[in-house]
């Protein structure tokens, strides 16, 4: 096992990793950038490195800068989370050339998944059903829309290369085809440097369905069943839970095959994730290679949580030679799992971010609940960063005892001082369609005004709090003119 | 609401909890000032009174013609020039923060006045980006 790991990443997941480094006895080296400097991950590690500005490109996307600060502490290995540069095969490649070894997958291995055009021909010569559509060799924005009208709309455009839903754009309309695909490239090229498109049959009520795999260094890959997660917000994942209502055994035998086949087929090593859409339902369900994620995921815990296993140490241990450490036979879910993504976003303001220091901010603590945050109360929010402040992750023997114990959960978890999305994710768990399992991947657009709070009435308890703060509308505080006592009220009910 | 309020006792607690007793029941908030506002957390919902922060953030035209960032933003995109007449809802400048791409949109038909910023520059939030003629 390493002695020494550097986490090349921040937030919650640099958190995440270091627990299970310290767990083994493995020495942590935090990187941050100026923005960073007093970051949570940053107070956890054992040593922390000032990697640059507080710029991404300028601190957790530069691949010198977090080689530089391997060598300078004598890390053996670096995990790079998720994001910033955890799928980019040069840098994996370039951690191999520094002697150093990269936690995850082998290069040749990210470089064929990380191109989803190229990970669509592997999963398809691998016997794993795609969504039907087209890669058009010729990129003009006439054969783009070409293609899109061969597909046959509607049609969601993609780019080749990155994730995370970005330049993403589904198409109804034919007229709509030139705007979109030059939006769908600016983005693409902005975010991933590569501009390249291609076409997908848009599956309509589709739900979003992973399953996680691991595999080591000898050949040997397992996966460690399914993972919901149909709610999400522009392309976004907010809620994600396990085992899926829409997965029967017959269905997750043949989606869990066509995973580990998908990786065989790639070479693949350490964890990965990989996705699918499923339409219809029972056994006979179809469902579609979406893309495979070369990283530990954002919501790895809900597997943790019903597989027992510490998805981390095994990245470790195989990473440094072992094999795994279970068989498929060894493999059981047990319980369900739901885990919410706390941002620090604005659902009444088209979710817009929010930035800000966290002037009150209180973990739950409760039997069957977990925290993975990467902030602590009197913490600045950086607008340089994504917004996710913390995962709220439960278990519960049913479904049912997950989402009451999840929404109870939420209503221990004050964080004042930002808007965040806890009351949507509230309203979100007591949602009949929630309630009831019933999901897609448009719910939340389908059901934005039920689960957005209504201006109108304040919270009459919420009220006289914030009178005893000395806010309001009390005379007795000589606060606001008699002709309109609400007049201070700005924001209500969040 | 008002003679609700009568019935209501609220103890502080210390830092930052609060008893609220309502007829008899009992529920624990959280509160705090914040950004000259009063921010209160009660089983999951959110009650913020006085300006608190994010109102004075929204995209819109503040006065008169000029539309300010809504956040702390990097600009992607200007997408429009002085002089150029734009449609309700046009997009007129792309902003980026926190991995989020954030459309500035037109609030009406109007002429384009001014630009305030440059693509690639870092705003802050309710700085003017652009300016319109008046409606």
């Amino acid at each position: 096992m390493f002695t020494r790991v550097l986490v090349a990443n921040r937030g919650e997941i640099a958190v995440r990793v270091m627990r299970t480094c310290r767990e083994m006895g493995v020495e942590t080296v935090a990187v941050y950038s100026d923005a960073d400097a007093r970051g949570l991950h940053v107070t956890l590690a054992d040593r922390a490195v000032r990697i640059g500005g507080a710029a991404p490109s300028d601190s957790y996307l530069s691949p010198d800068a977090i080689l530089d600060a391997a060598r300078a502490t004598g890390a053996q290995a670096i995990h790079p989370g998720y994001g910033f540069l955890s799928e980019n095969a040069e840098f994996a490649g370039a951690c191999a050339a520094a002697g150093l070894t990269f936690i995850g997958p082998p290069p040749d291995a990210m470089a064929k998944l990380g191109s989803k055009t190229a990970a669509r021909r592997l999963a398809e010569a691998a016997g794993v059903p795609v969504v039907p559509g087209a890669i058009p060799a010729d990129q003009s924005e006439a054969a783009i829309a070409g293609a899109a009208r061969r597909v046959g709309l509607p049609v969601l455009l993609k780019p080749s290369e990155g994730g995370g839903g970005i330049g993403m754009k589904a198409v109804h309309d034919g007229a709509d085809l030139p705007a979109a695909i030059a939006q769908s490239r600016r983005e693409a090229e902005a975010a991933f440097g590569d501009g390249t498109l291609y076409v997908e049959r848009l599956v309509t009520r589709p739900r979003h369905i992973e399953f996680q795999i691991l595999g080591d260094r000898y050949g040997s890959v397992v996966h460690l069943f399914d993972r919901e997660c149909s709610i999400q917000r522009r392309h976004q994942k907010v809620l994600e839970e396990t085992p899926s209502t829409a997965v029967t055994p017959a269905l997750r035998d043949r989606m869990g095959a066509a995973a580990v086949a998908l990786a065989q087929a790639a070479g693949y090593q350490n964890a990965g994730t990989v996705e699918f859409l499923v339409e219809g339902g029972g056994d006979g369900a179809a469902f579609y290679f979406l893309e495979m994620n070369a990283r530990l995921q954002v919501e790895h815990p809900i597997t943790e949580a019903v597989t027992g296993v510490d998805l981390v140490r095994a990245q470790l241990e195989v990473a440094a030679g072992g094999r795994l450490p279970w068989t498929q036979a060894a493999l059981a879910q047990s319980g369900h799992a739901i885990e919410v993504r706390i941002c620090a976003e604005d659902p009444r303001q088209n979710f817009l971010p929010q930035a800000g220091r966290l002037a009150l901010y209180r973990e739950p603590s409760m039997p069957g609940v977990r925290v993975d945050s990467g902030v602590v109360e009197g913490a600045e929010v950086s607008v340089h960063y994504d917004s996710l402040l913390a995962k709220l992750i439960v278990r519960g023997e049913t479904r049912e005892a997950a989402r009451l114990r999840a929404r109870h959960a939420l209503g221990q978890f004050p964080i004042l001082g930002i808007r965040t999305n806890v009351p949507l994710l509230a309203r979100l768990l007591t949602h009949p369609r929630f309630v009831a399992g019933d999901l897609d991947t448009h719910f939340l657009e389908t059901e934005a005004v039920s689960l957005l709070p209504e201006p109108g009435e304040p919270s009459a308890d919420g009220l006289a709090v914030a009178e005893a703060l000395g806010y309001g509308p009390a005379a007795e505080h000589g606060g606001t003119s008699a002709a309109d006592p609400w007049s201070s009220l700005k924001r209500i009910r969040g | 609401m008002a003679d609700g309020a009568a019935s209501v006792t609220v103890t502080p607690l210390g830092a930052g909890r609060f008893l609220v007793e309502r007829d008899g029941r009992q529920r624990l908030a959280h509160a705090v000032r914040a950004n000259g506002a009063a921010w209160v957390f009660l089983d999951g919902e959110i009650t913020v009174v006085g300006p608190a922060s994010s109102s004075r953030g929204r995209t819109g035209p503040d006065d008169e013609g000029s539309l300010s960032a809504p956040m702390p933003a990097t600009v992607v995109a200007v997408a429009v020039q002085p002089g150029q007449r734009v449609a309700a809802g046009d997009v007129l400048i792309r902003l980026e923060a926190m991995k989020m791409e954030l459309p500035v949109r037109s609030p009406r038909d109007a002429t384009v006045i001014a630009i305030k910023c440059r693509e690639g520059e870092l705003v802050q939030a309710g700085v003017p980006l652009l300016e319109l003629d008046e409606a």
